[in-house]
């Protein structure tokens, strides 16, 4: 077993992971339920590489995801820092013990749980008197709070990624930055995270090591960071400190962008604000990890990727549920036992660990860091002769400002299959699903140089509190089906149950423009004489020569996929 | 007005709405952070949206709190915590100084002064402030033996405003030890060498000094002892995990032998430093009953853990990387990064290493070391808030007694400087003033008098009868402060009550600038919002 340990940064980035530890908690949940699907309960997936065993001072076991969340003060809206495990929430304030002159209290109104929170925090009280009493009668609690109206609710009131989070956090996990004095809106440019305080980095640090020193064999670092504003460059600090403390322990780093980061800016000097920004917290977050997974798309309801979805741009509960989905299927292959070469289980097949994701994609014949991620959110069902032609069309990107068609012999390619249905809405056997792979990457033009297949049994769980964004081609299994369902244009939780998904790492000069534009705007807009962003860069506290080292680093990774590139040596 | 022409959207306040503005931030904040100062200050307990509380006496930890919007009291605010970064206290007096500049500016600025003559008339007060405080400070000769007494009295001085009295004269105790530990006389204190460490206990509030380490982690091995006397330290940062992945090696070995036999190799390289650790502990133990600790920064494996168990050595990994420095210097020794140089000198010695386990916390003390230069503070408390707060008074207590270390001076207290400056500036400076500055020297003189106010208002006191009592004490040469019990002037010297030299000067200093720049404000422009309504 070696253990993940998951860093999430920034709004947005907590979105994402409250979606994707939803899926752990509902895996773990099928898992034990007796009267659950089968596939659920023997999953083969080892839960304690992201999950860690403790004990409260009460002797209490606890399970609890090895996750540490950097967020403002602030946005964890009715859920406390220290999370309800470990501490038993006081109904009175308590005494005060250091001080026995006088006392003032300034209580904030307390924020309302909403109602699926109302209805978590039930389920929990009633199966503790349940165990208490036991034989006490078995019917079930009358539920006051109706499943439909949760979902209804959390289509429309999502404010803070707590208010869907149906997971246990320990109290190292949630760290709230405070004596900020700035609301999200402030926090947004990239200078204002290099001015956070030493004392704050170092906590965060702390925080981190908890989790590491617990580890037996970590295999790597799986960062979640919010791509704007000031959070990249809290996280690009955190990740070098990261590199300097655990040298060799790979960081897998998902740069995600919430679809609000690309509204068009009003004046010309956000223009520039925001290309410098993404030119040097590309760089630098670059530069500090082994892999690089850009992740957010412009508009995500139009893109291919959500062919069967339905998805409002503008809600972050939508698109973060997307990109979770997506995060979940990769990390399969971390959990899975390794068995060596030739032996497979019934179960999974395909075990790599992060170390070796980097060495796939990364270590052999280019050393390109940056990578893209593809999905089939649902994947297609494996019935028919033409899914060998179309399965791999139906992979489509949630990395931005790519190139489509490119043609690449070098590409290296890691793919994970799980849940996949075979005829008759059965799920295929590992075996099927590696043999229709195979014969679809030989009915394909140009075949990657190296592609990695991991396939897993067990499909992604629609946990309740998972957005309605199905369209109604998608049946309870994930199936697609050939007509629409007619009584909902959109189907959530409560019509479907899971769904096969197909993921896939890629390292192809696909990704050539994303690298070009960020280039391109750093000599345009920071180093050139009388650039127009060169005040901007300065404000961030970026001399010069560092701003040169940047755009050193960026056409160095361009080389990488390019060896003859117009670019790489222009300096006009 | 050009601006309006540039951009339509933007909000333009002019010079006297501008003012206002900025004084009445300033007061806000001042009202806020007032009832804290002194030991009859209230103490606050903040109860977030979600339960959360945090329970201060402190105006750095409330400042950073709360939510501040306002961009003038954000600017107030970072003055006021910076100048908690430079001296370790003072935050609340700098806020209230600054908004009683405030206050006092407003009468003259209302009646139609221009806000640069004031401006002049601080910057002459402020200068002779300073000059006043070399005269007025009392010196402390440190040498190789400080004045114990003397720190102790700084210490409980600040002690006593941010915690009950008897727990502050522990506490007090404790913190004077911890320095005088740290300090060696040809280096400048670094503070870090103090670990603040915590541990929840129900009902008890307790805090002790470790001469030695507490570590917040213990060994990961079960057959490693939990308690072992007379024992060697080894400090190291030496990865004791094999870091390479089997599936790396995947592409290069074609059965389970072969695999096998590629884990093998790999693991060795681990084993022999594994074994290097061994050997030394076998070289420097064998015939006493002495034990071997390993202290490491780096990860150690399973396989490595059982290894050294079995040789009866106990190991920690993944140590903060600042108790590398600590221990080193609790124990004695060096930390090594690599076992090729290992020697009997490297390591470093402890009577007494022991493990304590809450819950899944677990605790690792290094004590009875000999000739400590580092040291741990253990506070315990029942709840986190509660340690929280006992935590932010050590440090302010460890920081006075840095400070006065230092400064080798301390100033006299309870209120008592401010009235010596203030009856200086008017009785003397004043009149070496030409013109209209005079009231700027005024104003910041009375200004001053906010603090013996304040101390006074808080301990229910009436501020008009305790200001004309102590001016007049001072008018007749007696340097007196306020006894906060019953009004009276009292002599600080005799009560044992004195502040921070530096603290203080760090007041007179910041505190004048920044009034001086939201004085001379006279436009306030944002392009695109309204600041006037609530956003």
């Amino acid at each position: 077993m070696k253990e993940i340990v998951t860093v999430q940064v920034g709004g947005f980035a907590n979105f994402v992971g409250s979606h994707f530890w939803n899926f752990q908690d509902e895996l773990l949940g099928l898992a034990s339920d007796p009267s659950g699907d089968s596939v659920f309960k023997n999953n083969a997936l080892n839960m304690d590489v992201l999950y860690r065993t403790g004990e409260t001072q009460q002797g209490t076991l606890t399970y609890t995801p090895r996750l540490l969340s950097v967020n403002f003060q602030g946005s964890l809206g009715s859920m406390s820092s220290f999370g309800t495990l470990y501490n038993e929430v006081a109904s009175t304030p308590p005494d005060v013990l250091t001080w026995t002159g006088n006392v003032s209290t300034h209580a904030s109104e307390p924020r309302r749980r909403n109602l699926f929170l109302q209805r978590l925090y039930e389920e929990e009280r009633d199966s503790l008197t349940q165990e208490n009493a036991i034989n006490g009668g078995r019917n079930k609690p009358q539920r006051e709070i109706k499943d439909e109206d949760i979902v209804e609710f959390l289509e429309n009131g999502v404010q803070y990624w707590t208010d869907f989070s149906k997971v246990h956090y320990h109290p190292q996990s949630l760290y709230e930055m405070s004596g900020l004095w700035m609301g999200a809106q402030e926090f947004d440019s990239y200078g204002i995270g290099r001015d956070t305080s030493w004392a704050l980095r170092e906590e965060i640090s702390e925080r981190l090591r908890f989790f590491v020193e617990e580890c037996d064999h970590i295999q790597g670092f799986q960062f979640i960071v919010n791509d704007s504003g000031g959070f990249s460059s809290v996280s690009a600090d955190f990740l070098e400190n990261i590199a300097d403390e655990y040298t060799n322990t790979p960081v897998l780093l998902y740069a995600v962008k919430d679809p609000g980061s690309h509204m068009i800016p009003k004046s010309q000097k956000q223009v520039v604000s925001k290309n410098l920004h993404d030119a040097v917290s590309f760089s630098r977050l670059s530069s500090f990890c082994k892999l690089i997974v850009p992740v957010g798309l412009p508009s995500l309801s139009r893109s291919k990727a959500s062919t069967f979805l339905c998805i409002e741009d503008e809600k972050p509960y939508h698109c973060s549920a997307v990109y979770a989905s997506a995060l979940h299927t990769i990390s399969l292959p971390f959990r899975m036992e390794p068995l060596g070469p030739s032996a497979d289980s019934c179960y999974v097949s395909g075990a790599v660990d992060i170390h070796g994701v980097v060495e796939i994609l990364s270590g052999q014949a280019r050393q390109n860091r940056v990578i893209i991620l593809d999905v089939a959110m649902p994947a297609p069902s494996l019935t028919g002769k033409q899914v060998e032609q179309s399965f791999l069309g139906n992979l489509q990107t949630l990395t931005p400002e790519i190139s489509e068609d490119v043609e690449d012999l070098q590409a290296v390619e890691s793919m994970t299959i799980h849940g996949a249905l075979g005829s008759g809405g059965r799920r295929a056997p590992i075996s099927e699903v590696k043999d229709m792979v195979r014969a679809a990457y030989e009915n394909v033009m140009t075949k990657p140089r190296f592609c990695n297949l991991s396939v897993a049994l067990c499909p992604l769980p629609i946990p309740l509190p998972f957005p309605k964004i199905f369209g109604n081609l998608v049946s309870q299994h994930g199936e697609l089906l050939g007509s629409p369902v007619v009584d909902s244009p959109l189907r959530g939780s409560l019509d479907v149950h899971s769904i096969p998904l197909a993921a896939r790492l890629r390292s192809s000069s696909a990704v050539l423009p994303f690298l070009e534009n960020r280039l391109g705007n750093i000599r345009r807009l920071g180093i050139q004489q009388g650039a127009a962003g060169a005040e901007i860069v300065r404000y961030w506290g970026y001399g010069k020569d560092e701003l040169e080292d940047m755009g050193e680093t960026l056409s160095k990774m361009v080389l990488e996929l390019d060896p003859y590139s117009q670019m790489s040596s222009d300096s006009d | 007005m050009s601006i309006r022409m540039l951009n339509p959207n933007a909000e333009v306040l002019n010079k006297s709405a501008a003012l206002h503005m900025n004084i009445n931030a300033a007061k806000g904040l001042q009202d806020v952070l007032k009832s804290n100062l002194g030991p009859k200050g209230t103490i606050k307990m903040l109860v977030g949206g979600a339960g959360d509380i945090k329970l201060t006496k402190d105006g750095n930890t409330l400042l950073k709190e709360m939510q501040i919007q306002n961009p003038t009291a954000i600017m107030i605010a970072r003055t006021a915590t910076a100048q908690d970064d430079i001296s370790g206290d003072g935050t609340t007096s700098t806020v209230i100084f600054i908004g009683e500049l405030m206050k006092q500016s407003e009468r003259y600025i209302d009646e139609g002064m221009h806000p640069r003559v004031l401006v002049d008339g601080f910057e002459i007060a402020k200068r002779a402030t300073l000059q006043f405080l070399e005269k007025f400070k009392t010196v402390v000769v440190m040498g190789n033996e400080p004045d114990k007494e003397i720190l102790k009295m700084v210490a409980r001085t600040t002690l006593r405003t941010k915690l009950y009295e008897a727990l502050a004269d522990q506490l007090t105790d404790i913190v004077v030890n911890a320095v005088l530990c740290i300090r060696n006389p040809e280096e400048a204190i670094d503070l870090f060498m103090v670990e603040i460490m915590h541990m929840r206990h129900k009902f008890d509030v307790d805090t002790r000094l470790v001469e030695g380490l507490v570590l917040d982690h213990g060994s990961r091995h079960p057959d490693m002892k939990r308690r072992a006397e007379n024992c060697y330290i080894l400090t190291c940062n030496v990865s004791l995990e094999y870091e390479k992945s089997e599936v790396n090696a995947g592409f290069f070995y074609s059965n389970a032998e072969q695999r096998e036999a590629m884990v093998a190799a790999e693991r060795r390289q681990v084993d022999e430093r594994v074994n290097k650790i061994i050997e030394l502990k076998n070289k420097v133990c064998s015939g006493n009953d002495n034990n071997f600790v390993v202290i490491n920064q780096k990860g150690i494996d399973p396989p490595s853990l059982d290894l050294l168990a079995r040789a009866g050595i106990i190991a920690l990994r993944r140590a903060k990387r600042r108790n590398m420095e600590r221990l080193v210097l609790a124990c004695g020794g060096e930390a090594v990064n690599s076992v090729d140089d290992l020697t009997p000198d490297s390591l470093g010695w402890a009577g007494l290493v022991y493990e304590h386990i809450l819950g899944e916390e677990k605790y690792t003390f290094v004590e009875n070391v000999k000739n400590p230069y580092s040291c741990t503070i253990l506070i315990k408390g029942p709840n986190d808030h509660t340690i929280a707060q006992i935590k932010d008074a050590v440090r302010d207590g460890l920081r006075a007694v840095k400070n006065t270390i230092e400064d080798e001076s301390v100033v006299l207290g309870a209120g008592a400087f401010e009235v010596a400056a203030r009856q200086y500036l008017i009785n003397e400076v004043k009149k070496t003033v030409q013109g209209r500055a005079q009231l700027g020297v005024e104003a910041f003189a009375n200004a001053l008098l906010v603090v013996p106010k304040t101390l006074a208002e808080n301990s229910g006191l009436d501020t008009q009868d305790v200001i004309i009592a102590l001016t007049g004490a001072h008018d007749q040469g007696n340097v007196v402060g306020l006894n906060q019990h019953t009004g009276e002037p009292i002599d600080p010297q005799m009560e044992g009550i004195f502040d921070n030299y530096s603290v203080k000067r760090q007041i007179i200093n910041s505190g004048p600038v920044i009034a001086s720049q939201l004085l001379l404000v006279d436009e306030v422009i944002r392009a695109g919002r309204n600041m006037r309504k609530p956003n």
